[in-house]
């Protein structure tokens, strides 16, 4: 195991996020089951009472979670200096076997935890608290979902090996590699380039006749679309290589740190996108706000991630 | 979501932290004395280690020991040759060089033998070489001395020469002919250079061999191919690049911070308990307080944010302020006591001056151990305080 400075802050704060997640936890749970709004026991008093402190723990962990991700990514990318045969932090994560699996929770969390937010400044807003057993099972469920992602840091932190010889993200992201998603290198790439931009047209699309399933299934769909052409076709121009299909590289400083600039406006506009789309679904009416900044959102990305391939077309006359 | 500051609460907070001021001060001094704590190891760990960073760029990209049981022993000359004769090879220099320890001031000299002619490894030879004058040197068998072990042997009496003690018994008397200082302490404070045959001298060794080789690679990436072809020549060597020296230096720097860090983490959960029991102890002037603004109408919900901006704005002044004053030990003052963690008792290593560097992780390690976890203590306290019943308190 390595005592890095970083890795111990990551840790200690999972500490923090583990004790009083456990204590909102069990709170939770007697407020899912006990909640009624219209009952005078102290019971319903007293739960009414420790819901603020369930609210204000939640509001807490995700305000300390986000800053603490890009840290975390920020500290994977300067491990890759110590790990051999990494040279990025895809290296570094992938030098577990459940290393990706981390990262998805990692993301998951943070959307979850986002939504909370959302779904409690809502359920505040109206005197009748509709959402208040939903938001409290949710939360139940993202715990669950936190334990495993504080497991999995743990894990992984314990496992890391100075002297193990890891791959680089040259051979993780190619045809070659046997990881799961090494079949989308075998697509011809401009298929994900058409379907991007198709999902980004009939999103954009959406956000004027603002159905909420339609933006709902297109966010999400979005996400994982971006995310693959980032990989496949975007990520190349990024890096000017038509080899390189690294989606951590970019987060560092040969980059200039476009990376977190490309992933931040993703998360912002698919994560207005979404949960826009699930409250105007559970109020019954449209969410503008949510909307706009979800499209003004996903309009940046796109045109950031768009602008290095077309730069590199005028400058170079050539495609890669 | 939309969910603006409101300016006229955080008005309310820092007043109210100036109302209690006897309570906030104490907190406010030990969490700001904590924060200057871990900065200020950090900040010396990472000026220590950019330091040791332009050293060890100018180091040999190999550099090739002989062993024998497990023990470095000297190395041929007449190996040379063959190392030469690797693709890729731009030059192999035999080094001859060693630790003399001086008994009375109880610290190790770095004595190094340099040829003239001969390619240096180290731009601090090169320099030297063009400085001072070696014909004089070697005519009159003269060294140069770093500037620490200058001032060290004018505190042992020893004006303008110094005696070293042979293997033999007998004594080699050696002028001094020049001082010099490196633009990096770290690495030429302890450095006596000479010529390569006096060096043999004082240390008894044969004529034919040197303690060690580094070799020059043309092409950086070719670093680990050679050093492979050489262990495959001569399979008793043990061969050293340059990268396995960095990874090294680093690990033992963030081992050295990281275990103070370790020491830091378990101190920062006693000072949350403090600050949890402090929180907590509410005077019956506060719950007054709690009461009346309940009772005007404010919501759990306003209580609980103006004590997150009570604790976020004592956290986070004692962070700068803390951040401040850590610079201030550690860059101006050269961080007296504290840097001795590092650098290790060695009589001549102490005298050098931390050069600045600062980076945007330390600053991130230093914010993430200190104002959440503070902000943490104060959550349940807050709320306690925040969820009691307005006519209860005010009775």
């Amino acid at each position: 195991m390595l005592l890095t400075p970083e890795i111990i802050t990551i840790l200690a704060l999972d500490f923090i996020f583990l004790f009083f997640g456990t204590i909102a936890f069990f709170i939770s749970i007697r407020i899912a089951r006990y909640w009624d709004l219209n009952s005078t026991t102290p019971l319903q008093y007293k739960l009414e009472k420790q819901s603020f402190l369930v609210a204000t723990i939640i509001k807490y962990i995700f305000v300390v979670k986000l800053p603490l991700f890009l840290f975390f990514i920020f500290t994977a990318n300067k491990l890759s200096n110590v790990i051999v045969g990494a040279m990025c932090a895809a290296g570094v994560v992938n030098s577990v076997s459940f290393g990706s699996a981390m990262f998805f929770y990692k993301i998951l969390n943070l959307y979850i935890f986002g939504f909370w937010l959302v779904l409690n400044h809502f359920d505040l807003k109206n005197e009748n608290q509709p959402y208040t057993r939903y938001k409290f099972l949710l939360y139940a469920i993202g715990f669950i979902f936190l334990l495993v992602e504080i497991y999995l840091d743990i894990d992984f932190f314990t496992s890391l090996d100075v002297s193990k010889l890891v791959s680089c993200c040259g051979a993780l992201f190619s045809a070659a590699s046997t990881s799961s998603f090494s079949f989308i290198f075998t697509v011809n790439k401009l298929y994900f380039v058409y379907i991007f931009y198709a999902i980004f047209v009939l999103l954009m699309i959406s956000y004027i006749f603002k159905n909420a399933f339609v933006v709902l299934s297109l966010n999400l769909i979005y996400v994982f679309i971006a995310i693959i052409s980032l990989i496949v076709f975007f990520g190349t121009y990024i890096y000017q290589l038509p080899t390189h299909h690294c989606p951590f590289c970019m987060l560092q400083k040969n980059y200039d740190y476009i990376g977190y600039v490309v992933y931040i406006t993703l998360y912002i506009g698919t994560f207005f996108g979404i949960s826009g789309a699930i409250m105007s679904i559970l109020e019954k009416k449209k969410e503008k706000f949510y909307y706009n900044v979800s499209a003004i959102f996903n309009v940046i990305y796109a045109i950031i991630i768009s602008a290095y391939p077309i730069t590199y077309y005028i400058k170079h006359g050539a495609w890669l | 979501m939309k969910s603006k500051i409101n300016l006229f609460l955080f008005d309310f907070s820092v007043l109210s932290i100036f109302r209690r001021g006897s309570k906030n001060i104490f907190i406010f001094f030990v969490f700001t004395l904590l924060i200057f704590l871990l900065s200020s190891v950090l900040f010396i760990s990472n000026s220590i280690k950019s330091e040791l960073d332009t050293t060890l760029n100018a180091l040999p990209d190999i550099t090739v020991q002989r062993l024998q049981a497990g023990r470095a022993i000297n190395m041929p000359l007449s190996r040379l040759n063959k190392l030469l004769a690797i693709d890729g090879v731009n030059a192999v220099i035999p080094r001859v060089w060693g630790y003399y320890y001086f008994a009375n001031a109880g610290a190790n000299f770095s004595v190094v033998g340099i040829d003239q002619f001969e390619d240096q490894y180290r731009d601090l030879y090169t320099k030297l070489c063009d400085k001072f004058n070696f014909d004089k040197l070697k005519k009159d068998s003269g060294m140069l001395i770093g500037s620490g072990i200058d001032q060290m042997l004018k505190n042992n009496f020893y004006q303008g020469y110094f005696n070293f003690v042979k293997p033999d018994g007998s004594l080699a008397k050696v002028k001094i002919d020049g001082v010099f200082k490196a633009d990096t302490a770290l690495e030429s404070n302890d450095v006596i250079v000479m010529p390569i045959k006096k060096v043999r001298e004082i240390f008894g060794m044969k004529p034919d061999e040197a303690v060690d080789f580094v070799i020059k690679v043309a092409n950086p990436s070719e670093i680990p191919n050679i050093a492979r072809k050489i262990t495959e020549i001569y399979p008793d060597t043990r061969v050293i690049t340059k990268e396995d020296l960095k990874i090294s230096y680093q690990n033992l720097f963030d081992y050295k911070g990281g275990l103070f860090l370790a020491l830091f983490v378990i101190s920062t959960f006693t000072f949350f308990m403090i600050i949890y029991d402090k929180a907590s102890g509410v005077s019956s002037d506060e719950k007054r307080e709690i009461g009346i603004l309940k009772a005007v109408g404010w919501t759990i919900d306003d209580i609980l944010k103006e004590k997150f901006y009570e604790a976020f704005v004592i956290s986070f002044v004692s962070f700068i302020t803390a951040l401040c004053l850590s610079m201030f030990y550690v860059y101006f003052l050269n961080a007296p006591l504290l840097r001795n963690i590092f650098i290790g008792y060695s009589n001549l290593k102490p005298a050098f001056d931390l050069p600045f560097s600062f980076d945007f992780q330390t600053f991130a390690i230093i914010f993430f151990l200190t104002v959440p976890i503070y902000i943490a203590a104060t959550i349940i306290p807050s709320w306690r305080v925040a969820s009691m019943d307005a006519d209860e308190v005010m009775r």
